[in-house]
């Protein structure tokens, strides 16, 4: 006889949901097999303590507390703990709104702040020096140049603590002037000299 | 519960009185925390007042109010593990052994009260040990004796799911009570 299918019925032995028939077997095997009688035992034994723990009674006046209570939620059934609080869509709805509106406003902006960011950005004229506010590099014909400011390794902290500020202010705009710079055995020379007769080109990066 | 849900002054009170005991009872063992169980029952009895209407006529009451007591007692089954981690499968199976050795110390009389108390709590430790799912199955029916087909309307599930959560259940208990048992010797 098979012990695992003998043990696999032991719940429905002690719930007496067996047949005669199989009621017959197992007595049959309890009396041959050791084993799966003392196992049997210990499965009766476990579900005779956990049917001996006495009934828990409810408090005195249980009756009227629960009367109270469900008189007052009854009339108000909102004091009753909602699982899900109304906050909880509400702040979420009003983070997306603020999201949305932060992702949509550069959009907002008037078209004459794209415009001003335009014009800043044109490469100035010719006749400019690379180092254009350098007076010696100045020529004759040069324009004034553009209202501007250098970061310098002194001034770039102060620069960029302006810059976090200056999201769409651009009164505050940094240009960064570019000279083109070849390499001849290894030492950096300026591709072009300053002299009045040769041209640079100043690039213009707004942020 | 029919005059219940006609807003009969006397019914309700009368309804409470005759099931306080059992919902008490059954909340008190799936949470074996007795002063909790007794807030718990209450809020069983207040839900059953306020959806009131929502009882199907033809319906066995019992029925319903157990599926009430069962959805509450896993919610805050659910609440204190998220809280507090109390059913921590690990330290209770420290204080099973704790008392199980409490148990055996022989200067204690069999029969005293102390023992006695001490067993009760063994057991609820227990069959606070035994997880969530398998715990309001056994319950329900080793605590509650309900039939496996109520049991199965209570929780939702089907009745074969029922049998095989209980059977596990049981097992899980029998191995948690070892030291008890092999202490007791056989009956």
């Amino acid at each position: 006889m098979n012990c695992g299918r003998v043990r696999g019925l032991f719940g429905a032995y002690w719930d007496d949901e067996i047949t005669q028939a199989e009621r017959e077997w197992m007595d049959a095997h309890f009396a041959s097999c050791t084993a799966c009688r003392e196992q049997y035992d210990a499965y009766a034994r476990t579900l005779e303590l956990v049917g001996s723990l006495p009934r828990e009674e409810a408090s005195a006046g249980f009756v009227d507390r629960v009367v109270s209570r469900a008189r007052r939620a009854a009339e108000a059934p909102d004091r009753l703990p909602n699982p899900n609080p109304r906050w909880v869509p509400l702040a979420a709805s009003v983070a997306l709104g603020v999201l949305l509106f932060a992702a949509v406003i550069p959009w907002l902006r008037p078209a004459s702040d794209h415009g001003r960011i335009a014009s800043r950005a044109t490469p100035v004229t010719t006749g400019v020096s690379a180092r254009a506010d350098l007076p010696s590099a100045a020529g004759p014909d040069a324009g004034p140049p553009a209202p501007s400011r250098r970061v310098t390794s002194e001034s770039g902290a102060s620069a960029a603590a302006v810059m976090s500020d200056s999201i769409f202010d651009h009164t505050e705009d940094v240009e960064f002037i570019l000279d083109p710079v070849t390499t001849r055995r290894a030492h950096p020379r300026a591709a072009v000299s300053h002299t009045a007769a040769v041209q640079g080109e100043r690039a213009v990066i707004t942020f | 519960m029919a005059r219940v849900a006609e807003d009969d002054e006397r019914a309700f009170p009368e309804l409470v009185r005759r099931f306080q005991g059992r919902v008490t009872n059954l909340v008190s063992r799936i949470l074996n925390d007795r002063e909790c169980a007794d807030d718990l029952a209450q809020e069983v009895f207040v839900r059953v007042f306020v959806h009131r209407r929502n009882y199907r006529r033809g319906s066995k009451f019992s029925t319903w109010l157990f599926t009430i007591a069962a959805n509450l007692a896993k919610n805050e089954i659910r609440r204190r593990v998220r809280k507090r981690n109390w059913f921590s499968l690990d330290a209770l199976q420290e204080m099973v052994n704790d008392s199980a050795i409490q148990l055996a110390d022989p200067t204690e009389g069999r029969e005293s009260t102390m023992e006695r108390e001490q067993l009760r709590d063994t057991i609820g430790r227990a069959i606070a040990a035994v997880p969530e799912k398998y715990r309001l199955s056994l319950v329900l029916r080793d605590i509650e004796g309900l039939a496996y087909e109520e049991i199965a309307q209570v929780l939702g599930i089907p009745g074969g799911t029922v049998r095989s959560r209980i059977n596990r259940a049981r097992g899980m208990l029998r191995r948690k009570l070892q030291p008890l048992l092999r202490r007791e010797g056989p009956s």
